[in-house]
């Protein structure tokens, strides 16, 4: 019973703009532990489903149910403190914090989180710990500070030589890894990616895919969600591919089987190959 | 019965035609720079005011003074452009704002030094005439202000909608640098706005002055007020929502005023404002999107971000920060304490006791401002609370310090929070109108309350600290009360700079930085926006009580929105979300212009020079926005 009630299943969703159907009637499930990457063409609806479940769209139809319960009403922060990270195609990187204090905000929801129980630790309470040192609150605030570092450190010396310097001095693609830090600081059980190599160079590509990897085996138990147009990565980390066109369903299956679908193939290049897609270099 | 209620509405929609007129100048700014622009007062003003000339020094005939004043004042609007906007065009985007500030608080104070402040009659061409529809009347004037303000509405929409420069400003609204790329010279589509803006200031000012057959230089800001407010109903950058909002808001304060009383005009009419933001944050006829909300430039761009401080080119230069530790106040006030030993001289004392005040005060401002990232316009609201608090309980009740002062701190404390509710959906500039609101409701209910806070009138004799725990111990002279001050100041400052440094401060930071992120990290943002106001209006809650108990005497007009703006300079200049910042240019700023008392007319002048200079020199505030 608890094992079909775990993980992140979306059923029936659509999402309309003025009777643009961005997503129509997609279903699918997430497991925890597996890898799923969502591709498809510009406009298929990847980055809006990514929007829905981290509930900063509202549904139009369909509901979403992460661990046997629906979120789809919540506020996006509610959704986030369900156990639910994600980054955006454009990084959110809160540009005048240091690198440090970045990734700590990605903490700071667990840090509220009352040992038992749902709720929240009492803002008085919260107010007196930012006045007076309270040593069960500086504790939690130090348990927290390791695991920045831990995950600060995970990025090689891109993130931790820089961790003092505003995030808005860093480059585009160690904004992106700092926004990566930040959400996996936060201990999700479940990790949306929108495009996270987007406007990688393929060295750097190569090293988050690395990183997925390590992820992967690090935290057994993660569910990932990826959009991403980079097919190399996709084939590497994902156990299972959803392909989506024009806010449909297109094909899923095994990364290789989906991908090498005629329909896909067509749908996404524009016409029939014969060879399968397995480089970049459609993306010019 | 229903005749009267006719009459109203005929005489609101008069008044409300002037009203969309300024808040058509200030959509149409807005549009296409994304600034608040204070100097529509102004402009609006000198319309008044050089029509007034025209008629009285240079014996014109009324048509033809209009038409110069509105044509000199479309230049000025050119020229506020050149001095206001370009220079900052890559600045954070709060230094436009300020600067306009800026050239407001200069042109008031010289229209009062050029025209005198008293009021003065406006010569009426014509006699005016009263006629009546059924049981309904309706005065020529009226009709006169209905026919111009109708026609410059129609005619400024024909133009935007079906002349080529209009698609230019309107493009360049959409999107400056695609309307740039495509070849559209957005310089001038700027230009043009300011120069609009001028031209429908102008024209309302000499509409309003025929209205009230008179003018007076402090006219602007009431005026660019309910501009403001008319196009915040309206969706602030919708043309035909700023006519609505602008109608509507003189239709309902008109009212108002018949049934409700007329003292209470305008605080029915911003306490609609504000309560209706809470249910359609985006206006009447606005649109919810974010990029509609005025955070376009802010939201996208290569590294969004919702913050003030950020630019349009969004690039930020990193720049030094000077600031205190906490304990910082704490020795700053122990040395302070030791000036009463050393001096008796009441004047210095005094001046420095103000110094501590407004330190604390903008200290206060720069929280919500900078850390927060909310531009509060109403701080004096909550300043106010916290001295009505004190002379309330001191003078009306009798009660000790050791209540009237807390209770001072946790009633202002639970108004801020209360305040802040609506603004919780508001964002960018739109929160700011919301403040405005906020201050503008706070001093009218300190105006209208009579029973309770006295009205215009206020409070004489509040009467000194006195400490019944303390046996009874009284602090009557002023040396005393520095003390006291000192030492409110000194701990109130300490312990909010140590949640600046905590984890909230860090949330606070973040909310301002990327909203939409602190939401997907997980925080919750309404309860640190809560507790940011309630942290807030707990410091000025506190000066404002000590003002009370220093001053004795309060009034009204200590809390208007020209308190509210000063403070908000101090806090800019200072550095947003620096409070070592704030508080040096609470103090500086209060004691330095007490010196100069003697020349107190050209005091604001020098003042807004001041401003400009530093947001040209140092846009991040003297001593760094953190």
């Amino acid at each position: 019973m608890m094992s079909t009630m775990q993980g992140i299943h979306v059923q029936g969703v659509s999402r309309h703009f003025d009777g643009v159907k961005a997503v129509d009637d997609v279903s699918f499930s997430l497991a925890p532990g597996e890898t799923l990457a969502l591709v498809g063409p510009n406009g298929a609806g990847k980055s809006t489903l990514i929007q829905l479940i981290s509930g900063i769209e509202r549904l139009s139809g369909g509901h979403i149910m992460v661990d046997g319960r629906r979120i789809d009403r919540l506020p996006p922060e509610r959704i986030a403190r369900l156990g639910i990270g994600r980054s955006f195609q454009t990084s959110r990187v809160f540009p005048a914090l240091s690198v440090w204090d970045s990734v700590m905000l990605g903490t700071q929801a667990r840090l509220l989180r009352r040992e038992h129980g749902r709720f929240l630790v009492n803002p008085l309470y919260e107010l007196l710990a930012g006045l007076l040192p309270l040593r069960g609150w500086r504790k939690k605030v130090e348990g927290q500070e390791a695991i920045v570092r831990e995950t600060l450190q995970l990025f090689g010396d891109r993130l931790w030589p820089r961790r003092h310097q505003p995030a808005f001095s860093l480059s585009y693609a160690n904004r992106r890894r700092l926004e990566i830090a930040r959400v996996l600081a936060g201990q999700p059980d479940y990790l949306l990616l929108d495009e996270p190599a987007a406007g990688m160079n393929p060295t750097e590509t190569g090293e988050l895919t690395r990183l997925l990897l390590e992820l992967r085996r690090m935290r057994p138990q993660l569910g990932m969600l990826v959009v991403e147009h980079k097919l190399s990565l996709v084939r590497s980390v994902a156990d299972r591919v959803i392909v989506l066109n024009q806010g449909k369903v297109l094909a899923q299956g095994d990364p290789d089987h989906a991908l090498d679908h005629p329909e896909v193939v067509e749908a996404y290049l524009g016409r029939v190959r014969t060879r399968p897609v397995s480089s970049d270099a459609h993306l010019g | 019965m229903i005749e009267l209620f006719f009459s109203q509405v005929l005489n609101g929609l008069a008044i409300g035609q002037v009203y969309a007129l300024i808040a058509l100048g200030f959509s149409l700014v807005f549009g296409v720079s994304n600034l608040i622009n204070f100097a529509q007062g102004a402009l609006f003003m000198l319309g008044a005011f050089f029509a007034f000339s025209g008629v009285t020094w240079l014996g014109l005939p009324l048509p033809v003074a209009a038409v110069g004043s509105i044509a000199l004042v479309t230049v000025l609007g050119i020229v506020l452009e050149g001095v206001a906007l370009r220079p900052l065009e890559n600045g954070p985007y709060i230094a436009p704002v300020l600067s306009t500030l800026a050239i407001s608080i200069i042109v008031d104070q010289l229209a009062e030094i050029i025209w005198s402040p008293e009021g003065q009659a406006f010569p009426l061409p014509f006699e005016e005439v009263t006629f009546f529809i059924g049981g309904a009347y309706i005065t020529s004037t009226d009709i006169l202000i209905f026919v111009f303000g109708g026609l410059a509405a129609l005619a400024l929409t024909w133009f935007l909608q079906y002349s080529w420069l209009g698609r230019g400003v309107r493009a360049t609204a959409q999107d400056r640098d695609a309307a740039a790329q495509l070849g559209v010279r957005t310089d001038n589509v700027r230009r043009l706005a300011f120069a609009l803006a001028g031209t429908l200031g102008a024209l309302s000012g000499i509409l309003v002055a025929l209205y009230f057959k008179s003018v007076f230089p402090q006219m602007g800001m009431p005026f660019a007020l309910k501009g403001f407010a008319a196009a915040l109903l309206g969706g602030l950058t919708s043309i035909p929502g700023a006519v609505v909002g602008g109608l509507s808001l003189g239709i309902v304060e008109t009212l108002a005023s018949a049934y409700v009383g007329e003292g209470y005009r305008d605080l029915v009419a911003f306490s609609l404002l504000l309560v209706f933001l809470l249910f359609r944050p985006q206006g009447l006829l606005g649109d919810s999107r974010l990029s509609a909300l005025g955070g376009s430039g802010a939201a996208s761009g290569s590294m969004p971000s919702t913050s003030l401080l950020a630019s349009a080119s969004s690039q930020r230069a990193a720049h030094r920060i000077i600031e205190m530790p906490a304990w910082g106040f704490l020795a700053a006030g122990l040395v302070l304490a030791a000036l009463p030993l050393i001096t008796q001289s009441s004047y210095v004392l005094q001046a420095v006791v103000y110094g501590m005040i407004f330190a604390m005060l903008s200290a206060s401002v720069s929280l919500i401002s900078g850390s927060l990232g909310v531009l509060s316009v109403g701080h004096a609201a909550f300043y106010g609370v916290g001295a009505y608090t004190v002379a309330v309980m001191g003078h009306t009740y009798g009660l000790p310090t050791e209540v009237a002062l807390p209770a001072a701190v946790i009633l202002t404390a639970l108004v801020a929070v209360v305040a802040s509710l609506p603004l919780y959906k508001l964002s960018g500039h739109t929160a700011a109108l919301g403040t405005l609101a906020i201050g503008q409701i706070g001093f009218l209910v300190f105006m209208t309350w009579l029973s309770v806070t006295r009205g215009p009138m206020g409070f004489l004799n509040i009467p000194a600290p006195q400490f019944d725990l303390l046996g009874g111990l009284r602090l009557s002279a002023i040396s005393h009360k520095f003390w006291l001050v000192a030492l409110v100041a000194a701990v109130g400052l300490f312990l909010v700079q140590r949640l600046l440094d905590s984890e909230i401060g860090r949330a606070w930071r973040g909310i301002r930085e990327d909203r939409l992120a602190a939401h997907a990290a997980g925080l919750p943002v309404r309860r640190y926006m809560l507790m940011a106001f309630a942290v807030s209006g707990a410091l000025a809650g506190a000066a404002g009580g000590l003002f009370a108990y220093v001053q004795s005497v309060i009034s009204p007009d200590s809390f208007n929105v020209h308190a509210s703006l000063l403070l908000l300079t101090m806090a800019v200049l200072g550095g947003l979300g620096n409070l070592t910042g704030a508080a040096a240019a609470g103090f500086l700023l209060t004691i330095v212009p007490e010196l100069f008392r003697p020349f107190a007319e050209w005091r604001m002048i020098v003042y807004g020079v001041f401003l400009l200079m530093v947001l040209r020199m140092r846009p991040h505030g003297m001593l760094g926005a953190r």
